[in-house]
Protein backbone atom coordinates (compact mmCIF):
# COMPACT_ATOMS: atom_id res chain seq x y z
CA UNK A 1 0.00 0.00 0.00
CA UNK A 2 2.83 2.21 0.98
CA UNK A 3 4.58 1.38 -1.95
CA UNK A 4 2.07 1.76 -4.55
CA UNK A 5 1.11 5.46 -2.89
CA UNK A 6 5.05 6.09 -3.65
CA UNK A 7 5.05 5.18 -7.43
CA UNK A 8 1.69 6.86 -7.73
CA UNK A 9 3.93 10.35 -6.30
CA UNK A 10 6.58 9.48 -8.55
CA UNK A 11 4.96 8.69 -11.71
CA UNK A 12 2.38 11.88 -10.93
CA UNK A 13 6.10 13.83 -10.52
CA UNK A 14 7.31 12.59 -14.09
CA UNK A 15 3.77 13.50 -15.52
CA UNK A 16 4.37 16.83 -14.16
CA UNK A 17 7.86 17.20 -15.54
CA UNK A 18 6.58 16.11 -18.91
CA UNK A 19 4.05 17.87 -19.00
CA UNK A 20 5.96 21.06 -17.87
CA UNK A 21 8.54 20.62 -21.00
CA UNK A 22 6.01 20.39 -23.07
CA UNK A 23 3.57 23.54 -22.30
CA UNK A 24 7.19 25.25 -22.23
CA UNK A 25 8.23 24.74 -25.52
CA UNK A 26 4.89 26.47 -26.67
CA UNK A 27 5.03 29.31 -24.57
CA UNK A 28 8.80 30.12 -25.45
CA UNK A 29 8.35 29.15 -28.50
CA UNK A 30 9.11 32.60 -30.25
CA UNK A 31 11.56 33.15 -27.62
CA UNK A 32 13.42 30.19 -28.66
CA UNK A 33 13.27 31.28 -32.45
CA UNK A 34 14.73 34.69 -31.27
CA UNK A 35 17.72 33.46 -29.21
CA UNK A 36 19.10 31.27 -32.51
CA UNK A 37 18.31 33.47 -35.08
CA UNK A 38 19.87 36.16 -33.95
CA UNK A 39 22.89 34.38 -33.77
CA UNK A 40 22.67 33.87 -37.99
CA UNK A 41 24.24 35.72 -40.83
CA UNK A 42 22.07 37.07 -43.20
CA UNK A 43 22.98 34.01 -45.58
CA UNK A 44 21.48 31.52 -42.78
CA UNK A 45 18.61 33.23 -41.82
CA UNK A 46 16.93 33.35 -45.45
CA UNK A 47 18.07 30.14 -46.12
CA UNK A 48 15.15 28.18 -47.86
CA UNK A 49 14.57 25.52 -46.75
CA UNK A 50 15.22 27.36 -42.89
CA UNK A 51 17.00 25.20 -40.38
CA UNK A 52 16.60 25.76 -36.33
CA UNK A 53 20.50 26.02 -35.22
CA UNK A 54 23.30 28.51 -37.17
CA UNK A 55 26.08 26.57 -38.36
CA UNK A 56 28.35 29.25 -37.78
CA UNK A 57 27.14 31.41 -34.90
CA UNK A 58 27.85 35.14 -35.31
CA UNK A 59 27.45 37.78 -33.13
CA UNK A 60 27.92 40.61 -35.40
CA UNK A 61 24.15 41.79 -35.49
CA UNK A 62 24.68 43.27 -32.39
CA UNK A 63 26.92 45.37 -33.39
CA UNK A 64 25.37 46.11 -37.02
CA UNK A 65 21.75 47.21 -35.70
CA UNK A 66 23.29 50.19 -33.69
CA UNK A 67 24.00 51.67 -37.40
CA UNK A 68 21.03 50.08 -39.30
CA UNK A 69 18.77 51.68 -36.94
CA UNK A 70 19.44 54.45 -34.64
CA UNK A 71 19.00 51.93 -32.02
CA UNK A 72 20.73 54.32 -29.54
CA UNK A 73 18.47 57.04 -29.73
CA UNK A 74 15.27 54.51 -29.05
CA UNK A 75 16.77 53.10 -26.36
CA UNK A 76 17.66 56.95 -24.95
CA UNK A 77 13.90 57.78 -25.89
CA UNK A 78 12.42 55.17 -24.11
CA UNK A 79 13.79 55.41 -21.29
CA UNK A 80 12.91 59.28 -20.84
CA UNK A 81 9.62 58.70 -21.46
CA UNK A 82 9.37 55.27 -18.86
CA UNK A 83 11.53 57.46 -16.13
CA UNK A 84 9.45 60.23 -16.33
CA UNK A 85 5.97 58.37 -16.49
CA UNK A 86 7.56 56.90 -12.89
CA UNK A 87 8.57 60.55 -11.83
CA UNK A 88 5.33 61.64 -12.74
CA UNK A 89 3.03 58.64 -11.45
CA UNK A 90 5.25 58.37 -7.89
CA UNK A 91 4.56 61.91 -8.02
CA UNK A 92 1.01 62.25 -7.49
CA UNK A 93 0.12 58.53 -6.66
CA UNK A 94 1.70 58.77 -2.94
CA UNK A 95 -0.28 61.70 -1.95
CA UNK A 96 -3.40 60.08 -3.10
CA UNK A 97 -2.38 56.76 -1.72
CA UNK A 98 -1.98 58.03 1.38
CA UNK A 99 -4.96 60.57 1.47
CA UNK A 100 -7.00 57.15 1.12
CA UNK A 101 -5.43 55.04 3.32
CA UNK A 102 -5.25 57.13 6.14
CA UNK A 103 -7.91 60.28 6.01
CA UNK A 104 -11.48 60.70 6.44
CA UNK A 105 -12.95 62.55 3.89
CA UNK A 106 -16.58 62.49 2.45
CA UNK A 107 -16.78 61.19 -1.23
CA UNK A 108 -14.01 58.39 -0.53
CA UNK A 109 -15.93 55.76 -1.42
CA UNK A 110 -17.35 57.50 -4.89
CA UNK A 111 -13.44 58.42 -5.43
CA UNK A 112 -12.57 54.27 -5.15
CA UNK A 113 -14.89 53.47 -7.23
CA UNK A 114 -14.01 55.99 -9.86
CA UNK A 115 -10.42 54.48 -9.78
CA UNK A 116 -11.85 51.27 -10.53
CA UNK A 117 -14.30 52.18 -12.99
CA UNK A 118 -11.36 53.64 -14.86
CA UNK A 119 -9.75 50.02 -15.27
CA UNK A 120 -12.50 49.07 -17.88
CA UNK A 121 -11.28 51.92 -20.83
CA UNK A 122 -8.73 51.04 -23.42
CA UNK A 123 -6.18 54.05 -24.11
CA UNK A 124 -7.53 53.16 -27.78
CA UNK A 125 -11.27 54.81 -26.88
CA UNK A 126 -9.64 57.75 -25.10
CA UNK A 127 -6.53 58.32 -27.81
CA UNK A 128 -8.55 60.44 -30.45
CA UNK A 129 -10.07 62.76 -27.63
CA UNK A 130 -6.28 63.00 -25.97
CA UNK A 131 -4.92 63.86 -29.30
CA UNK A 132 -7.18 66.96 -29.84
CA UNK A 133 -6.11 67.74 -26.19
CA UNK A 134 -2.78 67.41 -26.75
CA UNK A 135 -2.61 69.22 -29.77
CA UNK A 136 -4.49 72.20 -28.25
CA UNK A 137 -2.41 72.60 -25.39
CA UNK A 138 0.58 71.95 -28.16
CA UNK A 139 1.78 69.01 -26.54
CA UNK A 140 1.89 66.98 -29.85
CA UNK A 141 4.99 65.30 -30.75
CA UNK A 142 6.59 65.96 -27.81
CA UNK A 143 7.66 63.27 -24.40
CA UNK A 144 5.49 64.77 -21.89
CA UNK A 145 2.30 64.18 -24.23
CA UNK A 146 3.18 60.07 -23.51
CA UNK A 147 4.50 60.48 -19.85
CA UNK A 148 1.15 62.18 -19.01
CA UNK A 149 -1.27 59.67 -20.74
CA UNK A 150 0.80 56.87 -19.13
CA UNK A 151 1.30 58.44 -16.23
CA UNK A 152 -2.45 58.65 -15.79
CA UNK A 153 -3.88 55.36 -16.89
CA UNK A 154 -1.31 53.82 -14.19
CA UNK A 155 -2.55 55.90 -11.35
CA UNK A 156 -5.59 54.61 -10.53
CA UNK A 157 -3.56 50.77 -10.04
CA UNK A 158 -0.93 52.24 -8.14
CA UNK A 159 -2.99 54.17 -5.71
CA UNK A 160 -4.70 50.82 -5.01
CA UNK A 161 -1.91 49.32 -4.42
CA UNK A 162 -0.01 52.16 -2.31
CA UNK A 163 -3.50 52.28 -0.52
CA UNK A 164 -2.71 48.44 0.80
CA UNK A 165 0.83 48.96 1.49
CA UNK A 166 0.07 52.16 3.65
CA UNK A 167 -3.04 50.72 5.08
CA UNK A 168 -0.56 47.71 6.18
CA UNK A 169 1.40 50.10 8.58
CA UNK A 170 0.13 50.08 12.43
CA UNK A 171 -1.38 53.67 12.76
CA UNK A 172 0.97 53.48 16.44
CA UNK A 173 4.11 54.26 14.31
CA UNK A 174 2.76 57.58 12.66
CA UNK A 175 1.19 58.57 15.61
CA UNK A 176 4.81 58.49 17.99
CA UNK A 177 6.54 60.52 14.71
CA UNK A 178 3.34 63.44 15.09
CA UNK A 179 3.94 63.41 19.12
CA UNK A 180 7.16 64.03 18.41
CA UNK A 181 6.69 67.24 16.53
CA UNK A 182 6.23 65.41 12.94
CA UNK A 183 3.40 67.37 10.88
CA UNK A 184 1.31 64.60 8.85
CA UNK A 185 3.11 65.33 5.57
CA UNK A 186 6.51 64.95 7.64
CA UNK A 187 5.49 61.37 9.20
CA UNK A 188 4.51 60.40 5.35
CA UNK A 189 8.08 61.62 4.01
CA UNK A 190 9.99 60.24 6.86
CA UNK A 191 7.95 57.36 8.56
CA UNK A 192 5.58 55.99 6.05
CA UNK A 193 7.67 56.10 3.25
CA UNK A 194 10.48 54.52 4.34
CA UNK A 195 8.26 51.56 5.68
CA UNK A 196 6.69 50.85 2.41
CA UNK A 197 9.51 51.43 0.49
CA UNK A 198 9.45 47.81 -0.82
CA UNK A 199 5.89 47.93 -1.80
CA UNK A 200 7.08 51.37 -3.57
CA UNK A 201 9.55 49.53 -5.35
CA UNK A 202 6.91 47.45 -6.46
CA UNK A 203 4.75 50.07 -7.94
CA UNK A 204 7.76 52.47 -9.22
CA UNK A 205 9.26 49.24 -11.19
CA UNK A 206 5.19 48.54 -12.76
CA UNK A 207 5.12 52.17 -14.13
CA UNK A 208 8.35 51.71 -15.74
CA UNK A 209 8.00 48.77 -17.52
CA UNK A 210 4.08 50.32 -18.31
CA UNK A 211 6.35 53.45 -20.15
CA UNK A 212 8.80 51.17 -21.33
CA UNK A 213 5.64 49.28 -23.17
CA UNK A 214 4.09 51.90 -24.47
CA UNK A 215 3.15 51.33 -28.49
CA UNK A 216 -0.29 53.51 -28.45
CA UNK A 217 0.37 56.47 -27.14
CA UNK A 218 3.89 57.14 -28.97
CA UNK A 219 2.58 55.66 -32.29
CA UNK A 220 -0.11 58.47 -31.99
CA UNK A 221 1.67 61.35 -30.24
CA UNK A 222 5.26 60.97 -31.60
CA UNK A 223 5.31 61.57 -35.41
CA UNK A 224 9.13 62.82 -35.77
CA UNK A 225 11.54 60.15 -35.56
CA UNK A 226 13.87 61.40 -33.56
CA UNK A 227 11.39 60.92 -30.66
CA UNK A 228 10.39 57.04 -31.09
CA UNK A 229 10.69 54.80 -28.30
CA UNK A 230 11.85 50.93 -29.12
CA UNK A 231 8.51 49.72 -29.75
CA UNK A 232 7.80 52.77 -32.37
CA UNK A 233 11.52 52.58 -34.01
CA UNK A 234 11.20 48.72 -34.20
CA UNK A 235 7.82 48.54 -35.26
CA UNK A 236 8.60 51.01 -38.37
CA UNK A 237 11.53 49.17 -39.27
CA UNK A 238 9.52 46.07 -39.17
CA UNK A 239 7.46 47.54 -41.48
CA UNK A 240 10.06 47.85 -44.27
CA UNK A 241 10.00 46.26 -47.52
CA UNK A 242 12.99 44.31 -46.53
CA UNK A 243 13.65 44.28 -42.99
CA UNK A 244 17.12 43.26 -41.93
CA UNK A 245 15.54 40.12 -39.04
CA UNK A 246 18.81 38.96 -37.91
CA UNK A 247 19.91 42.42 -36.82
CA UNK A 248 16.02 43.27 -35.51
CA UNK A 249 15.78 39.79 -33.07
CA UNK A 250 19.05 40.95 -31.23
CA UNK A 251 17.44 44.58 -31.30
CA UNK A 252 14.69 42.87 -29.90
CA UNK A 253 16.34 40.82 -27.64
CA UNK A 254 18.45 44.00 -25.94
CA UNK A 255 15.12 46.02 -25.90
CA UNK A 256 13.64 42.90 -24.00
CA UNK A 257 16.11 42.02 -21.62
CA UNK A 258 15.79 45.09 -19.22
CA UNK A 259 12.02 44.54 -18.98
CA UNK A 260 12.25 40.85 -18.40
CA UNK A 261 14.80 41.42 -15.29
CA UNK A 262 12.96 44.06 -14.06
CA UNK A 263 9.73 42.55 -14.18
CA UNK A 264 10.95 39.28 -12.52
CA UNK A 265 11.91 41.55 -9.48
CA UNK A 266 7.74 42.02 -8.59
CA UNK A 267 6.03 39.12 -10.21
CA UNK A 268 4.79 38.39 -7.25
CA UNK A 269 3.23 41.21 -5.89
CA UNK A 270 1.74 42.24 -9.29
CA UNK A 271 0.17 39.17 -8.87
CA UNK A 272 -1.57 39.62 -5.73
CA UNK A 273 -2.17 43.44 -6.26
CA UNK A 274 -3.83 42.53 -9.90
CA UNK A 275 -5.96 40.29 -8.47
CA UNK A 276 -7.51 42.57 -5.68
CA UNK A 277 -5.54 41.51 -2.85
CA UNK A 278 -7.40 38.44 -2.73
CA UNK A 279 -4.72 35.87 -3.17
CA UNK A 280 -2.29 35.89 -0.12
CA UNK A 281 1.04 35.57 -0.28
CA UNK B 1 -18.20 70.35 27.31
CA UNK B 2 -19.55 67.82 25.49
CA UNK B 3 -20.46 70.25 22.84
CA UNK B 4 -16.82 71.86 22.75
CA UNK B 5 -15.31 68.44 22.19
CA UNK B 6 -17.87 67.98 19.26
CA UNK B 7 -16.81 71.05 17.88
CA UNK B 8 -13.35 70.27 18.27
CA UNK B 9 -13.72 66.89 16.50
CA UNK B 10 -15.60 68.51 13.79
CA UNK B 11 -13.03 70.99 13.52
CA UNK B 12 -10.07 68.29 13.08
CA UNK B 13 -12.51 66.33 10.45
CA UNK B 14 -12.92 69.48 8.49
CA UNK B 15 -8.99 70.09 8.77
CA UNK B 16 -8.36 66.38 8.27
CA UNK B 17 -10.70 66.58 4.78
CA UNK B 18 -9.38 69.46 3.62
CA UNK B 19 -5.95 67.86 3.63
CA UNK B 20 -7.37 64.80 2.15
CA UNK B 21 -8.75 66.73 -0.50
CA UNK B 22 -5.18 68.86 -1.16
CA UNK B 23 -3.53 65.55 -1.11
CA UNK B 24 -5.75 63.84 -3.59
CA UNK B 25 -5.99 66.99 -5.97
CA UNK B 26 -2.86 66.56 -8.53
CA UNK B 27 -3.84 63.13 -9.53
CA UNK B 28 -7.51 63.63 -9.57
CA UNK B 29 -6.87 67.01 -11.83
CA UNK B 30 -4.73 64.88 -14.41
CA UNK B 31 -7.25 61.86 -14.58
CA UNK B 32 -10.31 64.81 -14.89
CA UNK B 33 -8.34 66.47 -17.89
CA UNK B 34 -6.91 63.50 -19.39
CA UNK B 35 -9.12 60.50 -18.85
CA UNK B 36 -12.54 61.66 -17.44
CA UNK B 37 -12.70 64.71 -20.39
CA UNK B 38 -11.75 62.03 -23.08
CA UNK B 39 -13.91 59.87 -22.37
CA UNK B 40 -17.16 62.15 -22.11
CA UNK B 41 -15.36 64.19 -25.43
CA UNK B 42 -15.94 61.10 -27.06
CA UNK B 43 -19.84 61.10 -26.71
CA UNK B 44 -19.92 64.82 -27.94
CA UNK B 45 -17.79 63.99 -31.18
CA UNK B 46 -19.85 61.24 -31.77
CA UNK B 47 -23.03 63.71 -32.30
CA UNK B 48 -21.41 66.18 -34.70
CA UNK B 49 -20.18 66.25 -37.85
CA UNK B 50 -16.03 66.68 -38.04
CA UNK B 51 -14.04 67.90 -40.57
CA UNK B 52 -10.58 65.71 -41.35
CA UNK B 53 -8.78 67.44 -38.74
CA UNK B 54 -11.55 66.11 -36.03
CA UNK B 55 -12.84 69.43 -35.68
CA UNK B 56 -16.66 69.69 -34.58
CA UNK B 57 -18.45 71.45 -37.34
CA UNK B 58 -22.19 70.82 -37.55
CA UNK B 59 -24.65 69.10 -34.98
CA UNK B 60 -25.70 65.73 -36.40
CA UNK B 61 -28.09 64.05 -33.65
CA UNK B 62 -27.78 60.58 -33.27
CA UNK B 63 -27.84 59.40 -36.86
CA UNK B 64 -24.45 58.00 -36.93
CA UNK B 65 -25.62 55.81 -34.29
CA UNK B 66 -28.74 54.91 -36.31
CA UNK B 67 -26.51 54.56 -39.41
CA UNK B 68 -23.93 52.30 -37.73
CA UNK B 69 -26.51 49.87 -36.05
CA UNK B 70 -28.17 49.35 -39.32
CA UNK B 71 -24.90 48.60 -40.95
CA UNK B 72 -23.63 44.85 -41.53
CA UNK B 73 -20.13 45.74 -41.21
CA UNK B 74 -20.68 47.01 -37.33
CA UNK B 75 -22.56 43.87 -36.52
CA UNK B 76 -19.40 41.54 -37.95
CA UNK B 77 -16.99 43.66 -36.22
CA UNK B 78 -19.07 43.23 -32.69
CA UNK B 79 -19.25 39.95 -33.36
CA UNK B 80 -16.33 39.13 -34.01
CA UNK B 81 -15.25 40.83 -30.84
CA UNK B 82 -17.17 38.95 -28.85
CA UNK B 83 -16.22 35.71 -30.48
CA UNK B 84 -12.69 36.82 -29.69
CA UNK B 85 -13.35 37.51 -26.25
CA UNK B 86 -15.05 34.72 -25.30
CA UNK B 87 -12.79 32.15 -26.97
CA UNK B 88 -9.72 33.91 -25.84
CA UNK B 89 -10.80 33.84 -22.51
CA UNK B 90 -11.70 30.52 -22.30
CA UNK B 91 -8.92 29.22 -23.60
CA UNK B 92 -6.80 31.14 -21.22
CA UNK B 93 -8.33 29.72 -18.47
CA UNK B 94 -8.00 26.21 -19.31
CA UNK B 95 -4.38 26.34 -19.77
CA UNK B 96 -3.71 28.56 -16.88
CA UNK B 97 -5.23 26.04 -14.94
CA UNK B 98 -3.55 23.41 -16.45
CA UNK B 99 0.05 25.06 -16.16
CA UNK B 100 -1.11 26.09 -12.25
CA UNK B 101 -2.02 22.34 -11.42
CA UNK B 102 1.35 21.24 -13.05
CA UNK B 103 3.65 23.47 -10.96
CA UNK B 104 1.61 22.98 -8.06
CA UNK B 105 3.00 19.51 -7.94
CA UNK B 106 6.56 19.58 -5.92
CA UNK B 107 8.64 18.39 -8.68
CA UNK B 108 12.31 19.20 -8.98
CA UNK B 109 13.02 22.40 -10.83
CA UNK B 110 9.14 23.28 -10.72
CA UNK B 111 10.80 26.79 -9.35
CA UNK B 112 12.82 27.52 -12.60
CA UNK B 113 9.81 26.35 -14.85
CA UNK B 114 7.80 28.86 -12.78
CA UNK B 115 9.94 31.79 -13.65
CA UNK B 116 10.36 30.86 -17.46
CA UNK B 117 6.34 30.16 -17.80
CA UNK B 118 6.09 34.01 -17.14
CA UNK B 119 8.57 35.31 -19.73
CA UNK B 120 5.56 36.11 -22.29
CA UNK B 121 4.00 38.05 -20.25
CA UNK B 122 7.07 39.80 -18.99
CA UNK B 123 8.85 40.96 -21.99
CA UNK B 124 7.62 44.07 -23.94
CA UNK B 125 4.28 42.77 -25.10
CA UNK B 126 4.60 45.25 -28.42
CA UNK B 127 8.61 43.66 -29.05
CA UNK B 128 7.02 39.80 -28.83
CA UNK B 129 3.82 40.30 -31.28
CA UNK B 130 6.67 41.33 -34.07
CA UNK B 131 8.68 38.17 -32.48
CA UNK B 132 5.73 36.13 -33.56
CA UNK B 133 5.65 38.28 -37.16
CA UNK B 134 8.57 36.58 -37.77
CA UNK B 135 8.49 33.31 -36.45
CA UNK B 136 4.94 33.05 -38.40
CA UNK B 137 6.74 34.03 -41.34
CA UNK B 138 5.95 31.83 -44.05
CA UNK B 139 9.14 30.79 -46.38
CA UNK B 140 11.83 31.75 -43.46
CA UNK B 141 9.65 30.94 -40.02
CA UNK B 142 10.33 28.48 -37.79
CA UNK B 143 7.07 27.60 -37.04
CA UNK B 144 6.19 26.24 -40.55
CA UNK B 145 9.35 24.52 -40.75
CA UNK B 146 9.14 22.99 -37.39
CA UNK B 147 5.29 21.99 -38.19
CA UNK B 148 6.79 20.19 -40.89
CA UNK B 149 9.67 18.31 -40.00
CA UNK B 150 7.76 17.00 -36.50
CA UNK B 151 5.47 15.66 -39.36
CA UNK B 152 2.57 17.44 -37.19
CA UNK B 153 1.00 19.24 -40.25
CA UNK B 154 2.55 18.67 -43.97
CA UNK B 155 1.33 21.40 -45.73
CA UNK B 156 0.61 24.31 -43.02
CA UNK B 157 -1.24 27.42 -44.09
CA UNK B 158 0.45 31.02 -45.25
CA UNK B 159 -0.63 31.90 -41.44
CA UNK B 160 -1.33 35.73 -42.11
CA UNK B 161 -2.18 36.01 -45.91
CA UNK B 162 -6.22 34.20 -45.17
CA UNK B 163 -8.97 35.51 -43.46
CA UNK B 164 -9.12 32.35 -40.95
CA UNK B 165 -6.20 31.72 -40.17
CA UNK B 166 -4.88 34.99 -39.90
CA UNK B 167 -7.57 35.67 -37.31
CA UNK B 168 -6.93 32.74 -35.51
CA UNK B 169 -2.97 33.55 -35.57
CA UNK B 170 -4.20 37.30 -33.73
CA UNK B 171 -6.52 35.31 -31.13
CA UNK B 172 -3.40 32.66 -30.74
CA UNK B 173 -0.96 35.33 -29.64
CA UNK B 174 -3.24 36.95 -27.74
CA UNK B 175 -3.81 33.74 -25.72
CA UNK B 176 -0.17 33.27 -25.26
CA UNK B 177 0.41 36.57 -23.85
CA UNK B 178 -2.76 36.12 -21.42
CA UNK B 179 -1.69 32.57 -20.03
CA UNK B 180 1.24 33.67 -17.67
CA UNK B 181 -1.10 35.89 -15.53
CA UNK B 182 -3.75 32.91 -15.24
CA UNK B 183 -1.57 30.40 -14.18
CA UNK B 184 0.41 32.64 -11.46
CA UNK B 185 -3.21 34.11 -10.33
CA UNK B 186 -4.78 30.43 -10.01
CA UNK B 187 -1.41 28.70 -8.36
CA UNK B 188 -1.59 31.25 -5.87
CA UNK B 189 -4.95 30.09 -5.61
CA UNK B 190 -4.53 26.86 -5.28
CA UNK B 191 -1.36 27.48 -2.77
CA UNK B 192 -3.82 29.22 -0.60
CA UNK B 193 -6.28 26.21 0.04
CA UNK B 194 -5.44 24.65 2.96
CA UNK B 195 -3.79 21.59 2.69
CA UNK B 196 -5.69 19.74 5.71
CA UNK B 197 -9.40 20.07 3.10
CA UNK B 198 -6.93 17.39 0.78
CA UNK B 199 -6.16 15.22 3.72
CA UNK B 200 -9.60 15.21 4.66
CA UNK B 201 -10.72 14.28 1.33
CA UNK B 202 -7.97 11.73 0.90
CA UNK B 203 -9.05 9.84 3.94
CA UNK B 204 -12.71 10.16 3.15
CA UNK B 205 -11.68 8.14 -0.32
CA UNK B 206 -12.20 10.72 -2.70
CA UNK B 207 -10.12 10.38 -5.87
CA UNK B 208 -7.75 13.24 -7.91
CA UNK B 209 -10.84 13.99 -9.77
CA UNK B 210 -13.01 14.48 -7.03
CA UNK B 211 -10.23 16.09 -5.25
CA UNK B 212 -9.94 18.62 -7.66
CA UNK B 213 -13.95 18.98 -8.71
CA UNK B 214 -14.76 19.66 -4.57
CA UNK B 215 -11.76 20.89 -2.88
CA UNK B 216 -9.84 23.02 -5.61
CA UNK B 217 -12.51 24.50 -8.05
CA UNK B 218 -14.30 25.81 -5.07
CA UNK B 219 -11.12 27.15 -3.51
CA UNK B 220 -10.39 29.29 -6.43
CA UNK B 221 -13.51 30.11 -7.38
CA UNK B 222 -13.90 33.57 -6.46
CA UNK B 223 -10.31 34.11 -7.89
CA UNK B 224 -11.32 32.70 -11.04
CA UNK B 225 -14.09 35.02 -11.48
CA UNK B 226 -12.08 38.11 -10.72
CA UNK B 227 -9.45 36.55 -13.14
CA UNK B 228 -11.61 36.60 -16.08
CA UNK B 229 -12.99 39.37 -15.62
CA UNK B 230 -9.83 41.62 -15.85
CA UNK B 231 -8.95 39.04 -18.59
CA UNK B 232 -11.60 39.72 -20.40
CA UNK B 233 -11.37 43.62 -20.46
CA UNK B 234 -7.64 43.21 -21.43
CA UNK B 235 -8.43 41.17 -24.25
CA UNK B 236 -11.78 43.13 -25.49
CA UNK B 237 -9.32 46.43 -25.27
CA UNK B 238 -6.51 44.00 -26.84
CA UNK B 239 -4.97 46.85 -29.75
CA UNK B 240 -1.32 45.70 -29.78
CA UNK B 241 -1.39 42.37 -31.23
CA UNK B 242 -4.21 42.78 -33.72
CA UNK B 243 -2.03 46.22 -35.02
CA UNK B 244 1.10 44.75 -35.25
CA UNK B 245 0.65 41.22 -36.78
CA UNK B 246 -2.08 41.75 -39.23
CA UNK B 247 -3.26 45.57 -38.83
CA UNK B 248 -7.12 44.54 -39.28
CA UNK B 249 -6.10 42.62 -42.51
CA UNK B 250 -6.22 40.84 -45.09
CA UNK B 251 -9.24 43.17 -46.13
CA UNK B 252 -10.34 43.86 -42.36
CA UNK B 253 -11.21 40.50 -41.31
CA UNK B 254 -8.93 40.44 -38.59
CA UNK B 255 -10.86 43.85 -36.77
CA UNK B 256 -12.18 44.17 -33.95
CA UNK B 257 -13.86 47.07 -32.15
CA UNK B 258 -10.61 48.67 -30.89
CA UNK B 259 -8.57 47.85 -33.66
CA UNK B 260 -11.74 48.91 -35.92
CA UNK B 261 -11.84 52.50 -33.78
CA UNK B 262 -8.02 53.19 -34.49
CA UNK B 263 -8.25 52.51 -38.25
CA UNK B 264 -11.53 54.70 -38.41
CA UNK B 265 -9.80 57.54 -36.57
CA UNK B 266 -6.20 57.41 -37.36
CA UNK B 267 -6.24 56.34 -40.95
CA UNK B 268 -9.74 57.21 -42.43
CA UNK B 269 -10.02 59.98 -39.83
CA UNK B 270 -13.89 59.16 -39.60
CA UNK B 271 -13.66 60.61 -36.24
CA UNK B 272 -17.51 60.65 -35.27
CA UNK B 273 -18.04 57.15 -36.63
CA UNK B 274 -14.63 56.06 -34.68
CA UNK B 275 -16.20 58.01 -31.63
CA UNK B 276 -19.68 56.11 -32.10
CA UNK B 277 -17.87 53.34 -31.96
CA UNK B 278 -15.80 53.77 -29.15
CA UNK B 279 -19.32 54.58 -27.19
CA UNK B 280 -20.22 50.97 -28.32
CA UNK B 281 -17.01 49.57 -26.66
CA UNK B 282 -18.06 51.34 -23.38
CA UNK B 283 -21.65 49.81 -23.32
CA UNK B 284 -20.37 46.60 -24.18
CA UNK B 285 -17.60 46.77 -21.10
CA UNK B 286 -19.89 48.27 -18.89
CA UNK B 287 -22.37 45.31 -19.08
CA UNK B 288 -19.92 42.96 -19.13
CA UNK B 289 -18.33 44.56 -15.61
CA UNK B 290 -22.37 44.78 -13.92
CA UNK B 291 -22.77 40.91 -15.26
CA UNK B 292 -19.59 40.19 -13.42
CA UNK B 293 -20.27 41.85 -10.75
CA UNK B 294 -23.62 40.86 -9.64
CA UNK B 295 -22.28 36.96 -10.28
CA UNK B 296 -19.28 38.29 -7.58
CA UNK B 297 -21.96 39.70 -5.13
CA UNK B 298 -24.12 36.80 -5.40
CA UNK B 299 -21.04 34.60 -4.82
CA UNK B 300 -20.31 36.38 -1.72
CA UNK B 301 -23.67 36.48 0.30
CA UNK B 302 -23.79 32.54 -0.14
Amino acid sequence: MDTSKKTRAITAKTFALLLTVVLLGIMLFPFMVMLVSMFKSPEEIYHIPPYWFPKNPTIKNFFLVWNTIPLAMYFKNSLIIALGTVLLNTGISIPAGYAIARLHFPGKKIIMYAFLVTQMFSPVVVVISLFKIVIKIHFIDTYLSVIIANAVFTTPFVIWMLNGYFSGIPKGIEDAARIDGCTRVGALWRVILPIAAPGLVTTIIYTFIYGWNDFIFSLTFLQSGEKWPLTIGLYQFVGRFAVQWEQLLSAAFMAILPVLILFFIVEKQLVSGLAGGAVKE
Amino acid sequence: MGDTVLAARKRRLGGEARLAYALLFPAVFLMVIFMVYPIIYVFIISLFKTDKLARIKNFAGLGIYASLLSSKDTWVVIGRSLLWTFTSVATKTLFGVIIALVLNVKYRGRKIARLLFIIPWASSIPISVMLWRWVLHNEFGLLNHTLRITGIMQNPPVWLGQSTTAFLSCLWVDIWIGIPFMALVFLAAMQAVPQTLYEAAEIDGASKAAQFRYVTLPGIAAILLIATLLSSLWTFNDFNTIYILTNGGPAGSTNILITYVYQNSFEWLKWQKASALSVFTFIILSTVSVLYSRIYFKKEEM
